[in-house]
C-alpha cells in the first residue's frame, strides 16, 4: 500500500485524474458535475494535482468569456497507469492469500 | 487506457471509457456542419432548379441572376466556414446548451481542438464546388435534376465518413453518411422513394436534413446516457473514504469555506 502514490490515492483526485485521462481537456464545471465535488474541494484538489505536475491548466478567452481548461499531463497519465498497476498487484496478492487460506 | 482492454463492470477504469464516449457524443460541431450542409444544398438546389427553368425558357436575365446567386452563396459559405465566426458560434451554442454540465473534448488522433486543418477546409471547398458543378450540369441539361441526390451522395458520403473518422465521433455520426449513401443508391436504381416532379428539390433536401437530424438526435440522447453512466460510475467505483479526515481533508475543507 505504501507504494501507491498518495497524491492519486485520495478518492477525489483519483476521480479527477481518471476522468481527465478519458478526454483531451475538460473545464471546471464538467469536473464539478462528474466528480461530485464542491467548488472549494475541486479547486484545492486541482491545485494539488497541478503542483504535482499531473494536470495542466490552460486559460483563454472565447469572445469575452474566460475559459479554463484542464488536461492530464504525460506525467499524470504515467503516474495514474502506475497507480492502477500497483492496485492490481495488491488485489492479486490479496486474492492469492484468500485462495491459499 | 486501451479501449480493447476488458474490465469488470464497476471497475473505476471504465470511467475513462465513458468520459470519452460522452465527449465523442457532444453534437454541437456536428450540428453546425449539418446546418451548413443543409443550407448549401438548399441554396444550390433551388438555384439549379431556377437556372434550369431559365435556360429552358431562354430567359437570360433570370439565368445569369441564378448562376450569380449560386456562386455568391457558395463563396459566402466558404468564407463563413473558414472564418473565426464559425468556431466562436460553435462555442457560444455549446455554452448555451451545455454550459451547466461543462465542457469536455476529445479530438482523438487529430490531437488539436478548435480550427480544423487546411486539408479539411479543402475537402469542404471541394464539397461546395462539386455541388455547384452538379447544379450547373442540371442548369445546362447535361444531367436530370432527379440525379442530384445520387450525384451529391457520391461526394457527400465519403466526405462525411472522412470527417467522422478524423473527428473520432461516436457510432451515431455514421448514421448520416450511411443512410444518405444508401438513399442515393436506391434513388439511382429507381426504388420508389421519390417526391413528385413539382417537389424535385425535396429529393435531396429531405434525406440530407432527415438523416442528419436522426444522427444528431441519436448522438444527443447517447450523450445524456453516457453522462449518466459517467456520473454513476464515478460515484460508485471510487467512493469517498471515511479516513480522508486527515490534514489533506482539513486543507480541502478550509478551501471550501474560502469559496463558500
Amino acid at each position: 500500500m505504501d507504494d501507491l502514490d498518495r497524491t492519486i490515492h485520495e478518492p477525489a483526485r483519483l476521480r479527477i485524474l481518471t476522468i481527465l485521462s478519458g478526454v483531451d481537456a475538460a473545464d471546471f464545471n464538467f469536473l464539478l458535475n462528474t466528480a461530485s465535488l464542491t467548488k472549494g474541494n475541486l479547486s484545492s484538489h486541482m491545485d494539488r494535482l497541478e503542483k504535482a505536475g499531473y494536470v495542466s491548466v490552460e486559460k483563454s478567452f472565447k469572445g469575452r468569456m474566460p475559459h479554463t481548461k484542464f488536461s492530464i499531463t504525460e506525467e499524470g497519465a504515467s503516474a495514474l497507469k502506475k497507480y492502477w498497476e500497483g492496485l492490481d498487484a495488491i488485489r492479486a496478492m490479496q486474492d492469492q492469500g484468500d485462495n491459499s487460506a | 487506457m486501451s479501449s480493447k482492454k476488458r474490465y469488470q463492470p464497476g471497475d473505476p477504469r471504465l470511467i475513462v471509457l465513458w468520459a470519452r464516449r460522452y465527449a465523442q457524443s457532444r453534437t454541437i460541431s456536428f450540428l453546425v456542419q449539418w446546418v451548413f450542409i443543409v443550407i448549401m444544398v438548399l441554396v444550390i438546389g433551388l438555384a439549379a432548379g431556377l437556372t434550369q427553368i431559365a435556360h429552358e425558357q431562354h430567359r437570360m436575365g433570370l439565368f445569369t441572376l441564378s448562376i450569380g446567386a449560386m456562386v455568391l452563396s457558395a463563396l459566402i459559405m466558404l468564407w463563413f466556414s473558414m472564418s473565426r465566426w464559425s468556431s466562436d458560434l460553435i462555442f457560444s451554442i455549446t455554452n448555451w446548451l451545455y454550459g451547466r454540465e461543462g465542457y469536455a473534448s476529445w479530438t482523438g488522433s487529430s490531437g488539436k481542438e478548435g480550427s480544423l486543418p487546411l486539408w479539411t477546409t479543402g475537402l469542404s471547398g471541394g464539397l461546395l464546388a462539386y455541388h455547384l458543378l452538379g447544379a450547373l450540369l442540371i442548369s445546362f441539361n447535361y444531367m436530370p435534376i432527379g440525379l442530384l441526390q445520387p450525384w451529391s451522395a457520391l461526394y457527400m458520403t465519403p466526405y462525411l465518413i472522412i470527417m467522422v473518422l478524423y473527428q473520432q465521433l461516436g457510432f451515431w455520426a455514421w448514421i448520416w453518411p450511411i443512410l444518405y449513401g444508401i438513399h442515393g443508391v436506391l434513388l439511382y436504381f429507381g426504388v420508389p422513394l421519390r417526391f413528385g416532379r413539382e417537389y424535385e428539390l425535396l429529393n435531396i433536401v429531405v434525406p440530407i436534413f432527415g438523416y442528419g437530424l436522426i444522427a444528431i438526435l441519436t448522438g444527443h440522447i447517447y450523450s445524456r446516457y453516457a453522462l449518466l453512466k459517467l456520473k454513476t460510475l464515478t460515484r460508485n467505483a471510487i467512493p469517498d473514504r471515511e479516513e480522508t479526515q486527515d490534514e489533506e481533508a482539513e486543507e480541502v475543507q478550509a478551501g471550501d469555506q474560502g469559496h463558500g
